[in-house]
């Protein structure tokens, strides 16, 4: 009988150790491992490992890395046991590391994965990711200097008419019979802000307009860099029209940085001014309708271009043309008329006729559950 | 010589720039971060010229009595005031910080909240019923506004419940918004980054360079 309940009790006490030990196993992170980070600057190393099953008690993981032979350190708190990833970035450069990953159950009792590879952080010479992004920006840049190198031969470019730019000669025209001045304002952009260079472009063509009628342009700026730019735009085209004489300094100046007092000021000289024609060009943002409603209300001609989409209904209910987005960029063109600018017109409907193609495309094949071309633009954004 | 210097300089930054965007290496990062710098450098000598254009307009207004002039003395004072106030003491100053706080903030709200105004009076325009595109966007703008309010989805769904939105006019603005308005956005969208593309090839490669000043 004695020998019998000693089975018994040795029997419960190994299969309570084999199922503490399975328990153990199962709780331990697997398939652990450590990659340096892929297109990174090599500041980084990621660890990845197998989520755990839902029943193995896990309350959270500790990441523990180590430099050589040197002691384990803890890095990165308790993260939540959901978590499959962690991104080292505190890493040196061109020091290896090994790292562990810890489970901490739920009675606080931890269990340590085998320990990883030594992996080094390095820096990569070119980002994969962004592969198709470099060759659909590849393919476009070729096409443009195509069309540029196509239009120097001299053949004729078609090109659509654009109310709002067919409207600046008469707008100057307007102010000069009436001898009131002409008011240009570049938005809020910066220098480094495409729709400012857009805009400056038009602003230099709207100048040797001006120098040859002699109508006063006023241009006040709200960021410094802008304000010495066009001054240097304007003197140009005034030189260029063989009218140095008719430009004035004092009429490009720095009003103020601030967004709204900006618009407070552009509003206050259209209602002292009186300008007969007011161009609003560039980039803006809640104050686009400030401006245009005052100028509205004065009577001047009003024409706007911006490419901040959220503006342009304010514009378009508020002023007499309104160039929408990319007919910014193309006024420069469109006003000079010159062939090489003309040219990159056309490459850019090209690239627009392939992301026609590619939405058309991407439809059908998601209609038939091909996913293809979804998954290559998720991927590139 | 005036002209092709900035213009080389302009073709070497331009190319730099873009390979930042597709090389993550830490020696190219380290390029970028360096020439971002340098923009933020030129800005302060900038800064002193435009104050100085400011302070040559008002003086030039004082001095010829134009029409307010009298209001060039405050920009003069607010200017003198500021920076007496911050330049020696910083701008965490508590005198900085009242003075921002109570009269920048306010005056700012004032003419952020005028904004109210000018959009009803653009609307009126806009919303006038004068052709089928007018119409159009009358209707449609009627009922974003009746989705905004909470009164908008028991008005709809008394007198519009055979219509396929659920959830009144709140479900029928949701559609309009994310639909109908998102496609005309992302249109627009395209086309401004094809644009922002080929202006920036063009400048890059020195065709478009009437931002210099035009001529060659």
């Amino acid at each position: 009988m004695i020998k019998t309940t000693q089975w018994v009790a040795i029997c419960l006490v190994l299969c309570l150790s084999v199922s503490t030990a399975f328990s153990q196993e199962s709780a331990a992170p697997s398939n652990v491992t450590a990659v340096d980070t892929p297109n990174d600057d090599g500041s980084s190393i990621t660890i990845k490992w197998d989520a755990a099953a839902e029943d193995t008690g896990i309350s959270g993981y500790q990441i523990l890395r180590r430099i050589a032979d040197g002691d384990l350190e803890e890095i990165g708190g308790l993260l939540p046991a959901e978590t499959t990833n962690y991104v080292d970035s505190s890493i040196q450069q061109g020091t290896a590391y090994t790292y562990i990953v810890r489970a901490v159950t739920e009675a606080e009792a931890t269990v340590d994965s085998e320990q990883t590879a030594p992996v080094k952080g390095t820096g990569e010479w070119f980002h994969t990711g962004k592969t198709p992004l470099f060759v659909a920006m590849l393919l476009f840049s070729a096409a443009i200097v195509w069309n540029i190198y196509n239009a120097r031969s001299g053949k004729e470019i078609f090109v659509r008419r654009i109310p709002g730019l067919e409207a600046v000669d008469e707008a100057l025209g307007r102010a000069t019979e009436m001898g009131r001045s002409i008011l240009y304002v570049l938005g809020l952009g910066g220098v480094d802000n495409v729709a400012t260079i857009a805009s400056m472009t038009i602003l230099g063509q709207v100048a040797r307009r001006t120098a040859d009628y002699e109508t006063p342009l006023r241009v006040p700026c709200n960021e410094p860099v802008v304000l010495n730019v066009v001054r240097e735009v304007v003197k140009t085209s005034y030189l260029d029209e063989g009218r140095p004489d008719a430009y004035n300094e004092e009429n490009i100046f720095f009003l103020t940085g601030d967004q709204f007092a900006y618009a407070a000021g552009v509003d206050g000289m259209m209602i002292r001014e009186k300008p007969a024609a007011i161009f609003l060009q560039g980039t803006f943002a809640a104050e686009s309708l400030l401006m245009a409603e005052t100028g509205n209300s004065i009577g001047a001609i009003q024409i706007a271009g911006t490419d901040s989409e959220h503006q342009l209904p304010f514009f378009i209910a508020a002023c007499d043309y309104t160039l929408i987005g990319e007919e910014l960029y193309a006024a420069s063109a469109y006003l000079s008329r010159e062939p090489m600018l003309l040219g990159s017109l056309k490459g850019q409907d090209w690239g627009k006729i392939l992301i026609f193609l590619t939405i058309v495309l991407g439809v059908v094949l998601e209609l038939f559950g091909v996913n293809w071309i979804t998954t290559l633009l998720q991927r590139v954004s | 010589m005036k002209r092709q210097v900035p213009l080389a300089l302009c073709f070497l930054f331009g190319i730099v720039m873009i390979l930042t965007q597709f090389v993550p290496h830490k020696y190219v990062q380290a390029l970028y971060k360096e020439f971002i710098d340098w923009g933020l450098i030129i800005s302060p000598f900038a800064l002193v010229l435009a104050v100085i254009t400011l302070i040559q307009t008002h003086t030039t207004r004082v001095r010829r009595r134009t029409e307010h002039w009298q209001y060039s003395f405050l920009v003069f004072a607010g200017m003198i005031i500021m920076v007496c106030v911050g330049v020696p003491f910083g701008e965490q100053d508590s005198v900085f910080v009242w003075l921002y706080d109570n009269v920048q903030v306010p005056m700012d709200a004032t003419m952020f909240s005028l904004l109210a105004f000018f959009i009803a009076s653009a609307a009126f325009r806009a919303f006038r019923a004068r052709s089928f595109e007018a119409t159009l966007l009358l209707v449609t703008a009627m009922i974003v506004m009746l989705g905004n309010i909470p009164i908008g989805d028991l008005v709809w769904n008394k007198v519009m419940s055979w219509t396929p939105w659920a959830d009144g006019a709140s479900g029928a603005r949701q559609w309009i918004l994310d639909v109908l308005n998102s496609a005309a956005r992302r249109g627009i969208i395209l086309g401004v980054s094809l644009g922002v593309i080929s202006q920036s090839i063009r400048i890059i490669l020195g065709i478009e360079r009437s931002y210099l000043g035009g001529g060659d």
